[in-house]
């Protein structure tokens, strides 16, 4: 165990770059930790990147 | 009346009228075009001599949303 | 992945991309060379694009990739046009995949959810007939930057269809395909879709076909009311029987409630596809030890939702179960909230502080700006003229580039404006685009990233207070557009570098409202190492929570509360004070002062206590409308009163005869709003009696039953219980009469087409939610309420338990009327987003506040007596007395700056000289439009 990246203390891991992802990657910054964000796809975003526009205010999704 | 086309400067407060200006964006409400707009923090910053000025400057009524 | 709680061990596969990120700079040019065609994933296989590409313009990492499954090199060895083409060299065919093992202390799964298999979309005509389209294709097609660039088309001809039907729970309410939840968003999609299809063509006709909609959500009901007012949308509830082709049309046929067949043609079909688990979950679960659900999403118990089987591993979002975007973002919170708490002897000791450039003198600098106009994709482009307004600038004084952007937000943007103020040497920054409200702290971050001070930027906002609101009227709203970029243009010549400031934080948080929402926040947030201050009107903690006896997965809710009332007691960071209220607040985010009058005896006594947060949790409670006889007759309970019974010891405790009504005083009736919860709570309460009594009968008349999510199971027992549900319409509300000593419930059944009385020995009244105390509370806090009363938070999807006043923060059924699970993971990402600004242990003060000239002060105190802040004190300065702000106080509203008679007080940002030079501008309109 603990080879690489072993030293870094305070680090959690989030797996999934939607939209669930990317604010839990944010607020564990936000609250004084290193996040690794791991993706399968080539960027993050997920399904909402998706969405043309969001419901009930039309607001949009980007 | 139809040509009527007035010119009206608005000073908005950034907490209410401004944050409502940007609400009736979102809800896509229509209204005339005539108001050009100046944010301030709040409209107590509005100095009276920014609406003489207003009107010096062709403004055919000043608009304040506070 | 191995390890323990705090010290896990993980072991990713990295995929190489073939491109090298930090040489890559998205310009595209590699995609226009590639000579091989892709079907486009992320435009739903509706468009093409090649094995190099980027999904998206504003995709982050802003970085192409190569898949390797299609690039010809990769498969055949061949090609390898795109090399030469990079001109930064970014393409390196030398990556290899990569095993990496990093040490993380805890584990948040978010995958998301997965899609529902193409054989149960299959039954609804998908694959056979080309214009049956899936709802996420159909997204696609509205996008203004989709493959057809918003327009909506057939594929089979590409015509525009002139009807178009949606069709409901495709793949969700099914057990036939193993999905026996509701997907819980479907409905809302479906009614956003069909509104902005009818945005682009007014004279599409839509029906959507369903069996409840659930619009459960807050505000929601709104949106489906004016989907059908205003928009003309039509609702049938039908049970789609076939989807067929028909001569170039689609015939659906379903069946109504009666019972009746029914047939119709269609030019397009949209399948409201549900969520399904995500397609790795079941390996995801096997790598990382934790158990899942029977549909695959993963296991949790309603108390501790967050939470998977295995310690140190938690889930948000959609894999937790099917939710929303607000619900995924609070859960997002809630989660990191508790990971850190979980972390929190290792906080800080892995963060790596962003620096920035020095910021670069430009006081003495003669005035360059860079001025950015905005596309919006379509959101400004349909109605402004972008390039006109971006010719308009050309010249005006101090402009030296402008330019026009389709997104000046995307991360692509924000490069290019780093680059041009580089390149052009540009010292104060023009985006006029959408709102300032919104999008100037991104800006501005990217300024500070070029090197220049914050405070050099101007926004003109020609999207929410031009496009969007002069829609039909493009040329006005580009001469407006044109106007605002000048007068902002003017604006910037005088605007100037501001210096950053900081105030300390009263590392404390003070928790209004000791129920279910505010206990468990405490403790989140007294975990996170902070104390705080629990204050509760009632002589006794728990709320809400002491009305609920039993829950639907058979969690008892006392256990609950025992629990959650013993660990605050344990808790020596948790201050409970008992009959207690808000009184007054005072100061700001991070300095908080509020007195709390406690009540003593007869007497009160009032404290004043210090803070840096404030959490609103002060409940709900249920309505009591004055109608159906509740009130005036025993035998009419509302669904709480029955949940009490039912949980007693009584030994008729469970009614013979049940008619439960739901919506008795929502949706319409008193209250305008759907309240959420009554629907499970009478499936509950239903199941309840028959597990009590399987001989006695239930009745439930409801307009849409809106047990979203896995209480669609319950739903669906129920009915194999023998509990019976009955839709009735708005226009058609059972009445309840009193007839001697009998309570008749008197309706009409739209499957025997005729009216019914029944004398049964209890109605329930599923009577809906109200906030309580929302109002006086919103005064104090100067934070706002909706139309219902309720607390509205700083922004619906991204924002949803943050309010508008910094440092204020919501959750439970103050925010709205919601379940148990969801009030505990509320509270726990309002805790979350709460202890950020304690955790800094600073709040940067934004530096528009005021500022005194003194050698200009007369030493008047005019401004301290006006500031409604006290934020102005006179000091002395050798003999004389002076003004001087408090700069964590000042709110910079200027009414200081506004009455200062030798206008010593100048508003950062909003100076005289700027404020002037935009009425200047505003008035020198005329003589500029007669040339333009």
């Amino acid at each position: 165990m603990g080879q690489t990246a072993s030293e870094r203390k305070g680090a959690v891991m989030v797996v999934g770059g939607g939209v669930a992802g990317v604010q839990t990657a944010l607020d564990l910054t936000e609250l004084g930790y290193y996040v690794y964000l791991v993706e399968k796809g080539a960027a993050v975003g997920g399904v909402m990147a998706q969405l043309d526009k969001t419901f009930p205010t039309n607001d949009c999704s980007l | 009346m139809a040509d009527y086309n007035p010119r009206i400067l608005g000073f908005l407060c950034n907490w209410c009228c401004y944050a409502a200006a940007d609400a009736a964006g979102v809800s896509r409400y229509q209204y005339p075009p005539n108001l050009r707009t100046v944010r301030v923090m709040c409209t107590g910053r509005v100095d009276p001599a920014f609406i003489i000025k207003g009107f010096i400057e062709g403004a055919a009524g000043i608009f304040t949303g506070g | 992945m191995e390890g323990e709680p705090g010290n896990f061990s993980v072991t990713l596969n990295l995929r190489p991309r073939f491109i090298d990120a930090d040489k890559c700079t998205a310009c595209g040019l590699c995609t226009t060379y590639c000579p091989r065609h892709l079907v486009d994933a992320y435009n739903e296989g509706l468009d093409l694009t090649r094995p190099i590409h980027i999904d998206y313009p504003q995709a982050v990492p802003a970085t192409y990739f190569i898949d390797p499954n299609a690039c010809l090199h990769l498969q055949h060895g061949t090609c390898k046009i795109c090399v030469p083409v990079c001109r930064s060299h970014a393409i390196d065919f030398g990556q290899q995949p990569e095993k990496r093992t990093l040490a993380v202390g805890a584990v948040v799964m978010a995958p998301g959810f997965g899609r529902v298999p193409e054989s149960t979309l299959a039954k609804y005509g998908y694959g056979a007939h080309p214009d049956v389209v899936t709802s996420i294709e159909f997204e696609r097609m509205l996008n203004a930057s989709g493959p057809f660039k918003g327009e909506v088309q057939r594929l089979s001809d590409r015509k525009h269809p002139k009807r178009i039907a949606f069709i409901q729970c495709v793949g969700s309410r099914d057990i036939g395909c193993d999905n026996g939840y509701c997907s819980s968003v479907c409905c809302m999609y479906a009614i956003k879709e069909a509104m902005v299809a009818k945005e682009h063509d007014p004279e599409v006709d839509i029906t959507i076909f369903y069996m409840d909609i659930r619009t459960q959500g807050k505000d929601f009901d709104n949106a489906r009311i004016r989907a059908e007012e205003h928009f003309g949308i039509k609702f049938v509830r039908a049970k789609v029987a076939d989807v067929m082709p028909w001569r170039e049309k689609i015939k659906i046929t379903y069946a109504t409630m009666d019972g009746r067949h029914a047939f119709e043609p269609f030019d397009m079909v949209v399948l409201s596809v549900g969520l399904d688990a995500p397609a790795d979950a079941r390996r995801l679960a096997d790598i990382a030890g934790f158990e899942l659900n029977k549909y695959d999403f993963c296991k949790t118990a309603t108390f501790a939702p967050l939470a998977t089987s295995r310690p140190g591993v938690l889930v948000a979002g959609a894999f937790q179960g099917p939710k929303d975007i607000p619900e995924s973002v609070t859960q997002a919170s809630a989660a990191a909230g508790s990971a850190a708490a979980l972390l929190r002897e290792q906080r800080k000791a892995g963060i790596v502080v962003k620096s920035y450039p020095d910021e670069k003198p430009v006081e003495e600098e003669e005035v360059r700006i860079g001025v950015f106009v905005c596309h919006c994709g379509i959101n400004i482009g349909s109605v402004v003229d972008v390039p006109d307004v971006d010719r308009y600038v050309e010249g005006k004084e101090g402009v030296v580039y402008h330019a026009q952007t389709l997104y000046a937000c995307s991360q692509d943007a924000q490069e290019v404006i780093k680059e041009k103020i580089r390149e052009h040497n540009l010292n104060r920054v023009v985006v006029a685009a959408c709102s300032p409200r919104t999008h100037e702290p991104l800006f501005q971050e990217t300024l500070k990233d070029a090197g220049l001070n914050r405070c050099l930027f101007e926004m003109v906002n020609i999207r929410d207070q031009c496009s969007w609101v002069h829609a039909n009227e493009p040329e006005a709203a580009t001469d407006k557009s044109k106007d605002l970029v000048r007068m902002g243009i003017a604006k910037a010549r005088h605007i100037q570098p501001l210096p950053e400031q900081t105030v300390p934080v009263t590392p404390r948080a003070l928790i209004l409202g000791g129920g279910p929402a505010g206990m468990t926040a405490a403790l989140a947030i007294a975990e996170q190492g902070f104390e705080c201050y629990l204050v509760e009107k009632a002589s006794r903690l728990g709320g809400s929570l002491r009305d609920m006896h039993y829950m639907l997965d058979g969690s008892d809710p006392a256990k609950l509360l025992a629990d959650l009332v013993a660990r605050i007691e344990a808790n020596d960071r948790i201050k409970v004070f008992t009959n207690a209220t808000l009184k007054a607040v005072g100061g700001f985010v991070g300095n908080f002062s509020s007195v709390l009058a406690v009540k003593k005896g007869k007497g009160e006594q009032e404290q004043t206590v210090e803070h840096g947060v404030i959490v609103v949790a002060t409940g709900g409670q249920e309505h009591r409308p004055d109608k159906y006889l509740l009130g005036q007759s025993k035998k009419v309970l509302t669904q709480t009163e029955l949940e009490k019974r039912l949980a007693g010891r009584a030994k008729n405790r469970a009614p013979k005869s049940t008619v439960m009504i739901q919506c008795a005083g929502s949706r319409g009736d008193d209250l305008a709003y759907c309240s959420k919860v009554c629907c499970t709570h009478a499936v509950k309460n239903a199941l309840k009696i028959k597990e009590l009594d399987p001989s006695a009968q239930v009745i439930v008349l409801y307009r849409d039953l809106r047990t979203y999510g896995y209480a669609e199971d319950a739903y669906r027992e129920a009915r194999e219980k023998g509990v019976i549900f009955i839709p009735y319409e708005v226009d058609r509300k059972p009445q309840v009469v009193k007839k001697g000593n009998r309570v008749v419930v008197e309706f009409f059944d739209p499957l025997l087409q005729e009216e019914v009385s029944m004398t049964p020995e209890v109605v329930a009244l599923s009577v809906g939610y109200v906030p309580q105390d929302t109002e006086q509370l919103s005064k104090l806090l100067k934070t706002p309420v909706t139309e219902h009363k309720f607390f509205m938070e700083a922004h619906v999807k991204l924002r949803p338990v943050e309010m508008a006043v910094d440092g204020v923060y919501v959750c439970g059924m103050a925010h709205s009327p919601k379940p148990l699970d969801e009030i505990i993971v509320q509270a726990q990402a309002a805790a979350a987003k709460a202890a950020m600004p304690l955790v800094k242990g600073e709040v940067e003060v934004e530096p528009i506040v005021s500022q005194v000239n003194k050698d200009l002060c007369i030493g008047c105190s005019l401004c301290v007596n006006l500031c409604p802040y006290q934020a102005i004190q006179m000091v002395k300065e050798g003999k004389k007395r002076k003004a001087e702000t408090i700069a964590a106080s000042c709110k910079a509203c200027g009414i200081c700056a506004s009455h200062c008679p030798t206008f010593a007080i100048s508003m950062g940002g909003f100076t005289n000289e700027q404020i002037n030079a935009q009425i200047e501008a505003f008035g020198a309109q005329e003589e500029e439009t007669t040339n333009g």
